[in-house]
Formats: C-alpha cells, structure tokens, sequence
C-alpha cells in the first residue's frame, strides 16, 4: 500500500465512525471520499480477496443474503455489503471496513451486492471470481434507462473479468444472452417445464423480440414476466438448459416453499425459508453461486432453510398480534411478484403502498400502469383495508382507482407513525409496500414500534 | 354509442405504463354508460385502421424500433396518414409521436425515416431531457395545463406550419428551447409526456374522447365525473415542478 491508499483508508474509517456517532446510517459518504483520495483503492484492497458478485434488476439483495447463510454453515470467512450500499463508493467502504489500516483484508471472501448500472466501474477494480446475474427486467427508466442499455452495461462490466465465473439466469433471454459474446465459463439456473404452471404470455414483456435478431421468442412454457422456456425460431438461440434446476414447486406456504431440484443431474428435495416464487429463482441462483465458489452441496441446500432475509425484503415483523410482512417494491416485475404473493394468502390482511419517486426510487412513477394492481380485485374479499402513503400517495390512488378498488375504499394517510399506530390494534395480516426510500423511512417506525435494530447495526 | 380504440403496436412501443392512458380511456367510457372496445394491434397485424374512431401509439426502446420500421413500411405509414386526413383521433406519445414526423436523426448522424404526417423532425441530443413538466395546451386543444414526466433524448422541432400541443410552464417540452411542447394537427396530438398521461389529466382524456364522440355522432355529452382522485394527484405535482 502506498500512502495515498493509506490515507484514504484512515479517512474512510474516520468519516465512517463519525457518520455512525451521528447516527446516520450513510455507507457511502466515506467511500465516496477515500476514493476521490484514491481512486483505485478498491482494486488494490480486493487484491487478495475471493469475491461473488450478485447483480441484475431484482433479488439482488435476497440472493446475496443466502449466499451469506451458505458461507455461514460452511464456516468460511467473509463479509459482505449488507446495508445494500451498492455502488462504487458503498463497496469501497465495505471493503475499508474490513481491511487493516495497513490495507490488509482481514477476510478470506466478500459477497457483494453490485447495481447494474455501478457494474462498469466496480468489475475491473474488483476482479470477482464468480458473477451472479439474477434476471433482468424494466427498471427506473430515469436511473438505468432502457433494459437492453443495462444488459449492455453488465456486458461491459464483464469484458473486464474474463476469469470469473458466471451463474446466469437461464429463463431469462437477456440475462443468458450473456454468455453468447463473452469467453467467460458459464453455469445456469432456472425452472424446468413443468416446475410451474405455465403462464400466459403477459400483455407487457420486457423481452419479445430475439436480442440477436430481432426475430419475436416463441415460448415452451412461461413461469412470470419474460422468464421461461424462451426460443427463437429464426436464429435457434434458445433457453441453455440449467445446471441447477427446479424441476417442481411442490408446496408454496405463506412462510416459505418446499421444491424439487436438480443439482446437475442430481435429485433434491430444498425448503426456502421464504414465500413466492421469484425467491425460488433467488434460492436456486444464491445455490449456484454458493457451490461454484465451491462450499459443499450439504451447507448451500441447508442455508436455503435456514437464511433469514431482512431490510424490506419479505421482512417480516410482529405489530400488537399481527403478523407484518414489508415487500419492498421498485418495478412491474417485482411488484407482480409481490401481488401473486398476496394472491396466495389465505387471511385476511390490510394492504399498505408507500410510492416515493426520490433519486434512489426513480423519479419516475409511470412503473405503477405497469404492474397488474388489477389482480386485487379477484382477492378483494380478502383485503380489509387498503392505505395509500408517501411523496406520490395521490398518484398510487387514482392507480388503484382504475385498477377497480372504490375510491371510498382507499385511505390516504401519509403520515408513517399515525400509520403505524392506526395498524397496532389490528388482528389481521399487514402487508407493506414501500418503494426503497420510504421502505428506510418506515421500516425505522416499524422497529421502533416492534422492536429491532437499525440496518447498519 | 360506441367508440373504437385501437392501440397500435402494444408489442413493441409500450414503455413506461402506456397502457394506463388505454386503460384510462376505457373507464372514463365506462363509467358513462358509452360502449367502448380495445384492439391491440400488433407488428404485422392484418387488421386495417378503418372502423377504428381513437388510434393510441406509445413510447418504444430503441433496439425495438427497427422491427416497427420494417412494418410501418409495408402500409401501416399510409393507413395512418389516411385515417388522420379522415379526422380520427390519435394520440402519441414520445417515439410514437416521434414517429408522426419526417425523420429521426440520431447524434451520429443516422436517419431513421419516419411517416412525415406531421411538418416535424427530431435530432438525438447527447443530454436526456428528463423530469416531472407541465405545459399549457392551446386554446384549440382545451387550454388545459397538463402534468407529466418526460424523458428523450430527441429534440423535436416543429415546421413553420405545424402548432403544438402547448407551451411549457415547467421543464422541456419539444426541444427545451422554444417552449413548445408536442404537436396538434386536426385531431392528432404528439406529446413527451409518456407513461400514463391520461389518468392525471381528465380535462384532456375526455378533451380526446370528446372529439371522437363528435366526429362519429355529430355531438358529445360528456356526464361530469367525480374526478377528485384525479385532480388531487394532478394538483400535487402541478405545485411541485
Ligand atoms: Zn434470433
């Protein structure tokens, strides 16, 4: 280490004490500031550290905490960017964190979180062993713009990593694309026909039309979105089959589901300590990744039991006598994802939305038409109340509005903690919808209110 | 009565929540008691335009386009410049707007050709005009002040002939430069503001329904409605930017 990289760490360390003495829960000031002192700081800090990547639009988060579990039970030393900072400065000081103030990592491996469009700059100064890219869909057109700009960008980012492994979604024509332009090994994960019902094709696809030539995908089978049996009967660019398959979804409860799966030609029978299907996909993807960084098949299929997600994803929470579940929502695909969720449940349950459109959510709302809110309606017997909350509480309204939900059914209420105090009472379910920045702001209320700790803690 | 919505090219031009102003049009109908049916018309579709009173044409990404191109060529072009001179309604949005003009040039210098309806051409520019804006239509189309998000990099410019939709109050509009924003041709209108324009703004959803209920029936009572969940979410945006 030079002393340019020295000193960028002890600032790092410093302005990271201090913003945690301030209670503020920034992870990315301080790397923002060791970097503009050392801009290739990360690459000489991840020099000697085994790195898996997780990246793509949605999951990135769950995924990497069942990668965290798998290393757990395989009793590995690691770290990992927890608090979801996960861009170039965030990373940084994740890194700095765990690194001597000589720049000597203390860790053996780091499994990080890295947004899409970040990707570019944080894959050649981090040289990951394996990278996991979990799907990719429509996102903040404002922040990624367009979904083949941000295939373009990861492409990008992996021309600098030949080395590194690669765990692709295989039901996911974009994401496998992938492999077709770059030397990089390639593994796949997915479903198997038959491991779900097969969908209709959706009115809205993020992915119609064959990325090599234009040619519009014939589909085997649909399991949500674009993701599925995809074919293109001009080129013959087609579905890879998956090394890590499902081949059936045996039982979906609203705590978790029991799956079949194929662990290269091998038969298993996996428990997923979470609910709805898009955790299948982040299961059998973390599970990829967990075992082409080579931790033993017994630990990875056991941490898919036994990881416990947090930070709004499906967090789960207890109000008074009622059981909160927090689904973070930030695009159409997820949000269906979440919707089919609510599909599912047996009880009866209350239904909050939090639509912000700061930087961190897009500030773009238009995703809200996207999503099939439509689907309340076959479920609207279920539902006890619906509230609407944050910056664009309005705009969430005249969605549900003609989505079909009766106006004089939907509560504006923008105030968290008279929201979180009008819900204390309650003996039905509570499920919370926020979009990222107000999933911050009212996951604090929800821990003062139930008990928890912050997410930088 | 009855009104016939088509929505061209749901397939390829559909970002950005465009099936909300579709969505938007149906209810509004509905809740009148008028009788409304909605066609998706693909790429390649053999249905022809005719018999349809409202054409609906959204936003696209750019890798798709070429495909539409192809299709526009083989007589959707002259379908759609034929049912305009005709009086029908259209509404389009952003690339589908774009593609109302004569061409598309982009920052190095590629032209796409376009329909050339409407007296307008667009040049790619290196910065996305991007945000919340508000304009003000003309008193021909309504005069009312629209709310909506923009986000192009294209910048539009419009004939000596041609007027625009409106002038903007807040934001970019057609090119960020002389103020005006979309384009209003008989009854076509261009505009930016993408995604679900419609929902925000009822003034100018039953404005389109109006004028297509009048040009098949001769007349068009539009029944109030009770738009508070609409104006609400129009006002708060409307004091923000
Ligand atoms: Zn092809």
């Amino acid at each position: 280490m030079n002393f340019k990289a020295i000193l960028a760490i002890l600032l790092c360390k410093l302005l990271r004490a201090l913003s945690r003495l301030l209670h503020r829960g920034g992870t990315a000031m301080p790397g923002r500031w060791a970097l503009k002192l050392c801009p290739d700081l990360l690459a000489r800090l991840s020099k000697d550290v085994k790195t898996v990547v997780i990246t793509g639009t949605n999951g990135k988060t769950t995924s990497a905490r069942i990668v965290e579990q798998a290393f757990a039970e395989a009793g590995r030393s690691y770290f990992a960017n927890r608090s979801g900072a996960n861009l170039l400065s965030g990373i940084t000081t994740e890194f700095v964190m765990n690194a001597t103030l000589g720049g000597r990592m203390k860790k053996e491996w780091a499994i990080i979180e890295c947004d899409e469009a970040a990707s570019v700059k944080v894959f050649p100064q981090l040289k990951p062993r394996i990278v996991v890219v979990t799907n990719l869909f429509r996102d903040q057109l404002d922040r990624y713009g367009e979904v083949t700009h941000t295939l373009g960008n990861i492409r990008t980012a992996l021309q600098s990593v030949p080395e590194a492994a690669l765990c692709l979604n295989a039901d996911c024509s974009l994401c496998s694309s992938l492999a077709l332009s770059l030397p990089n090994r390639a593994v796949y994960f997915g479903l198997d026909k038959g491991a779900v019902p097969s969908r209709e094709k959706p009115a809205l696809s993020d992915a119609t039309h064959c990325i090599r030539c234009k040619t519009e995908y014939s589909y085997d089978y649909i399991s949500y979105g674009h993701l599925g049996g995809f074919r293109c009967p001009k080129c013959g660019y087609a579905r890879h089959s998956a090394d890590y398959a499902v081949t059936d979804v045996i039982e979906q409860r609203s705590n978790g589901t029991t799956a079949a799966i194929s662990i290269r030609g091998e038969k298993r029978v996996i428990d997923i300590n979470l609910p709805a299907l898009y955790n299948v996909y982040n299961a059998v993807g973390a599970l990829a990744a967990a075992m082409e960084s080579g931790v033993d098949e017994r630990c990875a299929v056991q941490a898919l039991a036994s990881f416990q997600c947090g930070f709004g994803r499906m967090e789960a929470f207890r109000l008074g006598k009622a059981d909160v579940r927090m689904m973070l929502v930030k695009n159409p695909a997820g949000c269906n994802q979440v919707i089919d969720y609510l599909e599912n449940l047996h009880n009866r349950f209350v239904l909050a939305i939090f639509l912000n459109d700061r930087g961190a959510d897009g500030t773009d709302i238009s995703w809200i038409w996207d999503a099939e809110f439509e689907r309340l309606n076959a479920i609207a017997g279920r539902i006890e109340k619906v509230i609407v909350s944050g910056d664009r509480a309005q705009d969430m309204r005249v969605r549900l509005k003609y989505a079909g939900i009766p106006d004089e059914n939907i509560t504006v209420e923008r105030d968290y903690e008279a929201l979180v105090s009008s819900l204390e009472g309650l003996e039905t379910d509570i499920c919370l919808m926020p979009t990222y920045t107000a999933m911050l702001e009212l996951r604090s209320v929800m821990i003062r209110h139930c008990g928890g700790a912050e997410f930088w803690e | 009565m009855e009104l016939n919505i088509c929505h061209l090219y749901p397939d390829v031009l559909n970002l950005y929540g465009d099936g909300g102003n579709i969505l938007c049009l149906q209810k509004r109908l509905a809740w009148r008691g008028i009788d409304v049916s909605v066609a998706r018309l693909p790429i390649g579709s053999p249905t022809s335009l005719s018999g349809f009173d409202l054409v609906f044409i959204g936003g696209g990404q750019d890798f798709e386009q070429q495909v539409l191109l192809e299709d526009l060529h083989r007589g959707r072009s002259r379908e759609i410049c034929a049912a305009a001179n005709d009086g029908v309604v259209f509404l389009t949005i952003c690339g589908g707007y774009q593609m109302m003009g004569h061409y598309y040039e982009t920052f190095d210098g590629k032209r796409c050709d376009f329909i050339g309806l409407l007296d307008l051409v667009t040049v790619g520019a290196k910065e996305r005009m991007i945000g919340n804006y508000k304009f003000r239509c003309t008193p021909e189309a309504g005069g009312s002040v629209v709310v909506g998000f923009e986000n192009h990099s294209g910048k539009t410019r419009l004939g000596p002939s041609l007027r625009p939709l409106g002038t903007v109050l807040a934001g970019r509009g057609n090119n960020g430069e002389d103020g005006t924003e979309g384009a209003h041709w008989k009854n076509v209108f261009g505009t930016y503001s993408h995604g679900p324009m419609l929902p925000k703004n009822p003034a100018f959803a039953d404005l389109l329904l109006a004028t297509a209920l009048e040009r098949k029936y001769g007349r068009a009572e539009l029944q109030p409605l009770d738009d508070a969940a609409e104006l609400a979410a129009h006002d708060e945006i409307c004091a923000r930017v």
